[in-house]
């Protein structure tokens, strides 16, 4: 009884967040907020207060301090209107209490139509945007680890070669941000985790800079502003018909100001993720979650290879989304997690 | 090159365009428009990303308003155009139009400009004369080699090629070249061995002198000719000078001044003559500190100059109208009584038609206001008008065209009350099969035009979304939209300008825009914001 409350809990919990305003898509930072991982992305884009979520620098980089092993995770998506991603994340261990991870996040869209006030056609472009972490984990106890990730993006428009009258700039590099994290295991059943994202080494710790659009000045330059999160994730392990299953909930709040600290309502949106993931035969794992107003399915199977003398393992996930917002179904998210054995 | 006073040195720049037939106007920026060699046709003057050019419309009327049935274009040399950089920067009133004429063998003449030392269209080098398509060419004005010039007028653009006035009988086209006074062709022997003299207005002994080799041009004495007209009835040139206005006979080289202080000794920047009964319009224009006093004069039908009447819709006449919003005056068409004049605020973002009556400018039926423009349907969308012209649509109806700067060209076939849109825009599915941005790249603040189809009436929603579709703005929501072969989309409402719903500017980036109609359709478009500040 107790376990299928802290579930409804759960899904209300997300449903109440993904009521709130959401005018987050105006600012900067998507690729930070879809995501990484196809097993994470089939539930709900969950992975905060998940030991095995990878890529651990992205997610928390206090996961990095339970790492036990050398891993690396793949994902790749296709989603509607022409929107390509994934994500490529390595990370191991170092020493007894410590570990190192790097990922790259990478979004893109393959076929945007430049078209001028003459409403002609110029070409097509693929305009990209990539954000990488380094991490460092450190376990601080036998159930804590805190961890530290530095971050930057780099956007790349490639329209420039369309307009000879102006001096349009394709690229943009981010300063470094940074990233904490904190995440606890209570006991066999909780986990819980703090992360907060994109503080700067600016006033106000921001994360914003400046991006001149064109380098004769005839375009005016835009303030880019990456706002702070506070994630708080939970996590509980339980076992249904005799099966692990495993629920997430994560919380967030985004800062939608150039501000230390915004106690206005107005300036901050929170979201909300919420996902389950039960294996159901052994290897065999089914996911769902809800991320803010998508909703996701995913599948998951665990197997090994030998190789040489030694097994490889091979967690191969899919993940079916809907955005609820926009109506679109996106059936095309493949990703593989493996270690080094 | 020498110039010479008189001289039948015409640099004939033969085929300075390069034809070509697209079916579409060189750009939907268009500068000016007139009058083309047949009825039904059309001239455009387009400057956009391929270049300038000029494009030859054929038009037809039929029952669901005026359609192009052909449009043939010439694109210039890319080193020569006839729309100067400075058309709507530059604060004087004088350079803030494309000055066109029908000049009969000439074809339609316009004037032209090089680039400078720094790259910028601001050298006056002549002028263009577009006699049909493959046909235009380009002619040179080369600098006069004068004994001095006062130094009020060493900026090049102060003898930038400002007005036309064609005289038939004569088969002499005059030139208002600024500071360098009037230029006469007399191409009675043919336009390709036409006779030039050139002349300043000597305001002191009012006459026109001969520009000649060790002639020493003063502002006090020789002011700078703006504006040119011809009056088709007593055949005398009207002179728009920065030292007054004057008029012409035929015979001699004779000046005369109107006798109205401030025409007389104000500073006149154009002069226009047409209509039935006969109109003078002209316009003075002074800066002063950082503002602009305009004001609008007119002659009917012989009569004294007064200063142009803005009555409201009561019949009350109001002050200062024109002046108050610094307007410039850059093209006026006459028809029958009737004059419009095509206007624009020359520090703010206003622009339209005027009307004149026999009264005054003629204000809207229901609202105190002068300005015709997107409220009267004039252009379809939030763009500059930037000319107008009357030309004969078809052999008993004459129509009005109006050039705008990013929607192509207006027509009217019923004297202003309703036009028609004529623009370079691609095809777009039936249904929201398919959606265009137009552009697909935009600042906050500029504007991207959603363009669809639907088949039947419809009720249509449009939404922005970030690339993690996120929904950042509601652009219309249930808005009804007819059903269209061409498109649906009122230019009006269906954009985007780059703002979220709270109106930030949305972050750089790409955005997709989903079009909804009541009927189960959806489509998508995408658009990229490079940001900016507000």
């Amino acid at each position: 009884m107790n376990r299928v409350f802290v579930l409804l809990l759960c899904f209300l919990s997300a449903s109440a967040f993904a009521d709130k305003k959401a005018t987050l898509g105006s600012f900067d930072g998507f690729v930070e907020r879809m995501g990484a991982g196809t097993a994470e992305l089939g539930r709900g884009n969950t992975g905060s207060a998940d030991t095995a979520a990878q890529p651990g620098a992205y997610w928390n980089p206090a996961i990095l301090g339970f790492r036990t092993y050398t891993a690396y995770s793949l994902h790749a998506e296709k989603r509607d209107l022409d929107r390509a991603g994934g994500s490529l994340g390595v990370e191991s261990r170092i020493g007894s209490r410590m570990g190192i991870g790097g990922a790259v996040l990478y979004r893109s869209d393959l076929a945007f139509d430049v078209i001028n006030d003459d409403d002609e056609k110029l070409g097509t472009a693929t305009p990209y945007f990539m954000m990488m972490y380094v991490g460092l984990g450190y376990r601080i106890s036998r159930k804590d680890a805190i961890g530290l990730s530095f971050s930057m993006s780099y956007d790349n428009l490639g329209i420039s070669g369309y307009y000879d009258d102006v001096k349009v700039e394709d690229g943009y590099q981010s300063p470094v941000t940074f990233n904490l994290g904190w995440l606890r295991e209570w006991n066999e059943n909780w986990s819980s985790a703090v992360v907060i994202r994109n503080l700067s080494f600016s006033k106000n710790l921001s994360a914003t800079w400046t991006r001149n659009t064109s380098s004769d000045n005839s375009v005016s330059s835009t303030e880019g502003v990456r706002p702070k999160v506070l994630q708080i994730g939970l996590g509980y392990h339980s076992r249904l018909l005799g099966r692990p299953i495993s629920s997430w909930m994560e919380a967030l709040d985004y800062q939608v100001a150039d501000t230390l600290l915004a106690f206005d309502p107005d300036l901050h949106v929170w979201t909300g993720r919420v996902g389950m993931e039960w294996e159901a035969i052994p290897g065999g794992k089914i996911r769902i979650g809800m991320d803010d107003s998508n909703y996701m399915f995913g599948l998951g199977y665990l197997f090994k290879i030998r190789i040489g003398k030694r097994w490889w393992p091979f967690d191969v996930s899919y993940a079916l989304v809907y955005e609820g917002d926009a109506g679109l179904w996106d059936p095309l998210s493949f990703g593989i997690n493996g270690r080094i054995p | 090159m020498k110039f010479a006073a008189t001289s039948v040195s015409v640099t004939l720049m033969a085929c300075a365009a390069l034809f070509a037939a697209d079916d579409k106007l060189v750009s939907n920026f268009t500068f000016a428009v007139g009058k083309g060699p047949a009825a039904g046709e059309l001239w455009v003057v387009s400057r956009g990303d391929a270049g300038s050019g000029l494009t030859l419309l054929t038009l037809e009327l039929s029952a669901t308003g005026v359609h192009a049935t052909g449009m043939q274009q010439e694109i210039l040399e890319k080193e020569e155009t006839p729309v100067q950089d400075g058309v709507f920067s530059d604060v004087t009133a004088e350079h803030r139009r494309t000055a066109g004429a029908s000049a009969g063998d000439f074809g339609w003449t316009l004037p032209r400009f090089e680039t400078d030392s720094s790259g910028n269209y601001l050298s006056p080098s002549g002028f263009f004369s577009a006699r049909a398509i493959n046909a235009v060419d380009s002619r040179e004005l080369g600098d006069p080699q004068l004994s001095s010039v006062d130094t009020a007028y060493s900026n090049a653009m102060t003898h930038a090629v400002s007005a036309f006035a064609y005289d038939s009988s004569a088969k002499t086209l005059w030139i208002a070249r600024g500071a360098y006074g009037l230029v006469r062709n007399n191409f009675s022997k043919g336009i390709n061995s036409s006779v030039r003299s050139s002349y300043v207005v000597n305001k002191d002994k009012l006459t026109l002198d001969t520009l000649s080799y060790n002639y020493s041009v003063k502002k006090s004495v020789n002011p700078a000719v703006y504006g040119l007209a011809r009056h088709p009835a007593s055949g005398s040139l009207w002179l728009g000078t920065d030292g007054g206005l004057f008029e012409m006979k035929t015979s001699g080289l004779a000046l005369s001044r109107t006798g109205v202080t401030s025409l007389d000794t104000g500073r006149v920047t154009g002069v226009w003559i047409g209509g039935s009964p006969v109109q003078i319009i002209v316009e003075t224009s002074a800066r002063s500190g950082s503002s602009t006093q305009s004001h609008l004069w007119r002659s009917w039908n012989g009569g004294a100059f007064n200063e142009v009447v803005f009555r409201d819709t009561a019949g009350k006449v109001q002050k200062e109208i024109y002046d108050k919003a610094d307007y410039s005056v850059s093209d006026v068409a006459f028809l029958g009584n009737r004059a419009f004049l095509s206007v624009q605020t020359i520090e703010g973002s206003l622009s339209g038609l005027l009307k004149l009556d026999s009264v005054g400018a003629v204000p809207w039926e229901n609202e105190n206001q002068w300005l015709y423009g997107l409220d009267a349907g004039v252009v379809d969308r939030n763009v500059t008008v930037t000319s107008v012209c009357t030309f004969p649509l078809t052999s008993g109806v004459t129509g009005i065209a109006v050039s705008t700067y990013g929607a192509g060209v207006s027509v009217s076939a019923d004297s202003g009350k309703t036009w028609s849109y004529i623009l370079n825009q691609a095809s777009v599915g039936s249904n929201l099969s398919s959606i265009r941005m137009v552009p697909s790249v935009i600042e906050a603040g500029g504007s991207a035009l959603v363009a669809y189809k639907v088949s039947k009436d419809s009720k249509i929603t449009i939404e922005v979304f970030s690339y993690d579709m996120r929904r950042v703005r509601k652009i219309v929501k249930d808005a009804p939209r007819s059903a269209s072969s061409t498109r649906s989309s009122v230019a009006t409402e269906d954009a985007w300008d780059g703002y979220d719903e709270y109106g930030r500017a949305a972050a750089m980036g790409v955005y997709y825009v989903r079009v909804k109609d009541n009927h189960g359709h959806i489509g998508w478009g995408k658009v990229m914001t490079l940001g900016g500040g507000k």
